[in-house]
């Protein structure tokens, strides 16, 4: 059975709509992420579970019961929220304040008993806070006060955890420690449903990431399939490269450039890019944030440069990982390469494998700009990429130390200032 | 892990407390135009007791000295009482009976009642409080409509509105009063805070509505603790909040309606008072509402005190005595939360 339950819920103030007709789920154990562009929603959602939001059409369940007619002390002993840092003006101690969170489940006229001082005793010392017990809270740091207030949370026993923006404050030491914690407090069975500004943190710790933009909550899926580049481009308008962290195994994201960056005047102006490896998406995105098009050449799926050309929707021959340049595909590179004012060489070490990228570059006719030197390091074609190299320089190319002369050079070749 | 050391300390406090204002009660009844010994005080108040009273002595303390020394105690009780309750609520520590115009309001009613049933026992004796309970009860409805912006209480709104309600209600009773010049002369005194006159009868009364508005906030101390962390926040530990605001607003009305009834307008010792007790104690309702109830009860008999000796046999109401002091304290209060911005 579920332990949280939107049920084509439509949330917002007073009349006035939020997120309209979500549905999704929390299972026990489970720990989902909501995530999406300021404004959203996503904090009204998790606000309506505890009826500091309105629930305008359909319901909010905790496991059989609805949320919304239950009385606030009973929806206590099962819900804990954990808001963006409250400022307290008063000079609780540090204990007394995680105290609090017991106050659902203790009797109008009962206080504290030595049960109840053990679940703070270890709320606390989860949340490493115990050190902190006698200290007034409203002179501690926001990062302690946030550990504090999960500590309250936790006090209270719940069965479903609600998080907005739980690390907002927190140093990375602590936001991972806090987020840890929070992870296994759903391996151990609670049901936890956090807000994220962070993808990458909530791709991280989250079983599935629902979406809330436009109104409207895009069911929860797996991070992968929830946080891919298109969705990222369309809910937050920017071109971001979206891989596998290969030290965490989950989504890591690259943003690499906003739409607002494309949306300027294009010079009209094409201009091709010889790269590979990585070696030209630092450059790549430096000419679309500068509006020119860019012809990318061929490149492998899975290759950095293939991604960055991919997100700045740059021209380019898509060819399968570790896949050669074919001889069809070196045609059509020529091609692209011919359409351009102009190409770059970047600092791309060639092989067999690439080396065709090299020779339509010099086959387009077009001016070429050469960066660094063509060492030995770059060179596994036993001295074919050499050769292109100073045939290049023979016919007039253009040789820089860097990118940033590159980019000068094309300036003064297309005429308009860099 | 054991609070015993916490408790002991807050009973202490209370102790301590409860010793200082017997102390000023009999101090209160020893000063005045004719100055009795502590001694002889406690002496007559034991005779009293003991059913052997008698002579002029003993009837000045026990029927003249004692209830109006008594009736300060209750009614600085119930200020403080209020003020605790309403910066609890409001999260304002600039909030008061008198500044929120709940003063202004339970005076407004009051003298409505007392315009309407005229001078008579029964107008005094049950309309009186029951005309201020109304107008308080009404009057804090008003002002924090008037301070509320979309479901949301803005704080300086709120004093901005307690305040201007005040005014335009004080007016309004001076019009009633002028109006209806038969009840000016008895109104126009108890109007600036005074206690002169009071019998035993106006402390029975005060002590039942003290205790009535006092014993809700008692056993919701934690709720009141959870209320400072704001209104959302209580909500997700527990607390129906709009319900729990509605009944302890109820009680707040009751024990001002109950100080005005019998003392008029006395200004700023339900904002002091429970400042200076947080200040050393801190801010659990625990201890916060017994020590904020005593210390009312201190200051205000001292003052009362000052009233009645600063220039004898001329008596100053009281309510310029404490005004005297808690205006400076209101400013100090508003320079020091500037300068924290």
């Amino acid at each position: 059975m579920s332990a949280l339950t939107f049920a084509a819920t439509t949330v917002g103030y007073g009349p006035k709509p939020v997120v309209r007709d979500a549905i999704f789920t929390v299972g026990a154990g489970e720990f989902v992420g909501l995530v999406g562009p300021n404004g959203a929603g996503k904090s009204t959602l998790l606000r309506a579970v505890t009826g500091s939001a309105d629930v305008i059409s359909g319901d909010i369940t905790l496991g059989d019961a609805s949320a919304l007619r239950m009385a606030d002390r009973d929806r206590a002993r099962v819900v804990g929220v954990v808001p963006q840092t409250p400022v307290p003006l008063f000079a609780f101690p540090a204990r007394a304040f995680v105290e609090m969170g017991r106050n659902p489940h203790l009797s109008r006229l009962g206080s504290l008993g030595a049960a109840d001082h053990r679940i703070v005793d270890e709320a606390m010392a989860r949340t490493d806070t115990a050190h902190l017990a006698a200290e007034p809270v409203d002179e501690l740091s926001g990062g302690d006060l946030q550990r504090l207030t999960l500590a309250q949370a936790l006090a209270q026993q719940p069965r479903v955890l609600l998080l907005d923006e739980p690390t907002s404050h927190l140093d990375l030491n602590h936001a991972l420690q806090v987020l840890d914690l929070v992870r296994s407090l759903a391996d151990d069975g609670m049901a936890v449903l956090g807000v994220f500004h962070d993808l990458e943190i909530a791709a991280r710790y989250a079983d599935r990431i629902a979406i809330v933009a436009d109104g409207r909550l895009r069911p929860p899926v797996p991070p992968v399939e929830a946080l891919d580049a298109s969705t990222i481009a369309e809910i937050f308008g920017v071109r971001a490269v979206v891989r596998t962290d290969p030290v965490t195994g989950t989504v890591g994201i690259t943003p690499v450039l906003r739409d607002a960056d494309l949306a300027g005047e294009r010079t009209g102006e094409t201009v091709g890019v010889v790269c590979g490896s990585g070696t030209g998406a630092s450059f790549m995105r430096q000419l679309a944030k500068a509006g020119h098009g860019v012809f990318a050449g061929a490149l492998n799926r899975g290759d950095v440069d293939h991604a960055v050309a991919e997100a700045i929707g740059a021209g380019r021959v898509d060819l399968p990982p570790f896949g050669e340049i074919g001889e069809a595909d070196e045609r059509t590179t020529r091609e692209g390469y011919e359409r351009s004012a102009c190409v770059i060489v970047c600092e791309t070490p060639f092989g067999r494998p690439n080396l065709p990228n090299l020779r339509a570059a010099l086959g387009s006719g077009r001016p070429l700009v050469l960066i660094g030197q063509m060492a030995e390091a770059r060179d596994f074609t036993g001295g074919q990429a050499r050769q292109l190299w100073d045939e290049a320089l023979s016919r007039g190319a253009e040789r820089v130390d860097s990118e940033s002369e590159a980019l000068e050079a094309l300036a003064r070749r297309l005429g308009t200032e860099a | 892990m054991t609070p015993s050391p916490g408790r002991s300390r807050a009973a202490l406090t209370l102790v301590g407390l409860a010793a200082a204002l017997a102390l000023a009660i009999v101090a209160g009844v020893a000063f005045g135009a004719v100055r009795i010994p502590p001694a002889e005080v406690i002496a007559a108040v034991s005779r009293a007791l003991t059913g052997h009273g008698g002579g002029l002595a003993d009837a000045v303390v026990v029927d003249l000295r004692l209830p109006r020394v008594l009736l300060a105690a209750l009614v600085g009780a119930s200020l403080a009482l209020a003020g605790v309750l309403y910066q609890a609520l409001f999260k304002n520590a600039l909030a008061d009976p008198y500044i929120l115009g709940v003063s202004s309001g339970a005076g407004l009613g009051a003298t409505l009642a007392l315009a309407a049933l005229g001078t008579s026992y029964a107008a005094r004796a049950v309309g009186v409080p029951v005309g201020a309970f109304v107008g308080a009860a009404l009057t804090m409805l008003l002002v924090v409509q008037l301070a509320s912006r979309r479901g949301r209480l803005d704080p300086t709104s709120l004093l901005l509105a307690g305040i201007a309600v005040s005014y335009t209600l004080s007016a309004l009773t001076s019009f009633v009063l002028v109006y209806d010049r038969e009840t000016m002369t008895s109104v126009v005194f108890w109007m600036m805070g005074g206690l002169q006159n009071r019998s035993w009868q106006h402390v029975g009364m005060l002590a039942l509505m003290f205790s009535a508005g006092a014993v809700v906030p008692a056993l919701f101390h934690r709720e009141l603790d959870l209320m400072l962390l704001g209104d959302e926040r209580a909500g997700q530990l527990g607390v129906s909040v709009e319900r729990f605001k509605l009944v302890m607003l109820a009680s707040a009305s009751l024990v001002v309606a109950g100080a005005v009834s019998v003392s008029g307008l006395i200004g700023f010792v339900g904002l002091m008072t429970p400042h200076m007790v947080r200040l050393v104690i801190g801010p659990r309702h625990r201890l916060l509402l017994p020590a904020s109830v005593l210390a009312g009860a201190i200051v205000l008999v001292i003052a009362d005190l000052l009233a009645r000796v600063v220039l004898a046999p001329v008596e100053i109401p009281v309510g310029i005595v404490t005004a005297l002091a808690g205006g400076p304290f209101f400013i100090w209060l508003l320079v020091r939360k500037e300068h924290r911005r």
